[in-house]
């Protein structure tokens, strides 16, 4: 087992594998100016690193990604599925009671009262719809709300930085042609152009 | 001269009530020969198959767009002079400008009413 004293004067080509990524990114050598190896500063650099990487354990604990995937964003996605599912149910619901007071041709304007009031009944009744879709995506909203703000906290705990990573050969396809050929659905209020903008052009 | 009732419109997108929707302003309308397709493709062969007076086409479709739809079409030579009339929900004006350098004849903004419908179809068929 080589001595403190012999520790502490090796070479200095050893320095690079000597190096040390710190926390903001910057490379420490543990270098001393004259050339030697400072072993103090090494191990306090570790305490550094170790301390780092206790804390990203911590943080990627409170993140708590499994719960994410497994539940709310599972969660998120069933509940919008749903919505879907019961607006198109209720429009088809709405739009046949439509239809149908639409074909009425009865004789007699008492009955033609009576069955058009039995339908629009149903009418009212499909349009419950939008008190339950409500409440659904107000859960949505509260999935969201939730990633949000553990990302956002993970995010600043590791000082985390975007970078580009290469796309699935696929998606990157896939995408390329939603961005050529697909719209990109409707505009918030404020964006695109009036109908009457669109009139003009073809005038 | 009045709008030719009688005359076949296919309606073309991918969302059955859309589709709905726009039977029923044209049977209000008063035509009543009108066909649908859930895709470009779809679209394609129904023309193909039979002489259509209208084309009214939603954009966002897959396999095939309606924009594809509208080039196959006026790159046909027996379709391309089918009126066609686009509708999306979305109005960025270079999507209309690269719809009508395509040969687009009129241009809907989703949501739409029964007049407007009306309008574009009086003005793309000359009534």
């Amino acid at each position: 087992m080589a001595s403190a004293s012999a520790r502490k004067t090796q070479s200095p080509e050893r320095s690079h594998a000597d190096a040390v990524v710190a926390p903001d990114g910057q490379v420490e050598t543990g270098q001393s100016v004259n050339g030697q190896v400072d072993i103090g500063q090494i191990a306090q650099e570790l305490t550094l690193v170790a301390d780092y990487i206790t804390r990203l354990k911590n943080e990627i604990g409170a993140l708590r990604a499994n719960e994410l995937y497994r539940s709310r964003l599972p969660g998120a996605h069933d509940e919008l599925g749903n919505v879907v599912s019961a607006t198109a149910t209720a429009t088809n619901s709405i739009m046949a009671s439509a239809e149908e007071i639409l074909g009425y041709d009865d004789d007699t304007l008492e009955a033609y009262r009576e069955r058009v009031q039995g339908k629009v009944m149903e009418i009212f009744e499909a349009c419950s719809f939008q008190d339950i879709t409500g409440q659904r995506i107000t859960r949505v909203v509260e999935h969201l709300n939730q990633i949000e703000k553990r990302l956002s906290r993970f995010a600043s705990a590791v000082n985390a930085r975007d970078t580009d990573v290469a796309p699935d050969k696929e998606d990157a396809a896939k995408q390329t042609r939603k961005d050529v050929l697909l719209l990109h659905g409707p505009q918030d209020a404020g964006e695109g152009v009036a109908q009457s903008d669109i009139d003009a052009l073809f005038d | 001269m009045g709008l030719d009732l009688k005359m076949p419109i296919l309606v073309v997108d991918d969302y059955q009530t859309m589709v709905r929707i726009i039977r029923n302003l044209l049977k209000q309308l008063g035509f009543e020969d009108v066909d649908d397709a859930n895709d470009g493709t779809a679209a394609l062969a129904k023309l193909k198959d039979k002489k259509y007076g209208l084309v009214i086409s939603d954009w966002n479709m897959e396999p095939m767009t309606g924009y594809e739809l509208l080039r196959h079409v006026r790159a046909d030579e027996n379709l391309r002079v089918t009126p066609f009339i686009m509708v999306t929900a979305e109005s960025k004006t270079e999507n209309v400008i690269a719809a009508k350098k395509a040969g687009v004849n009129n241009y809907i903004v989703k949501p739409f009413n029964a007049q407007t419908l009306k309008s574009k179809i009086e003005a793309v068929c000359g009534a």
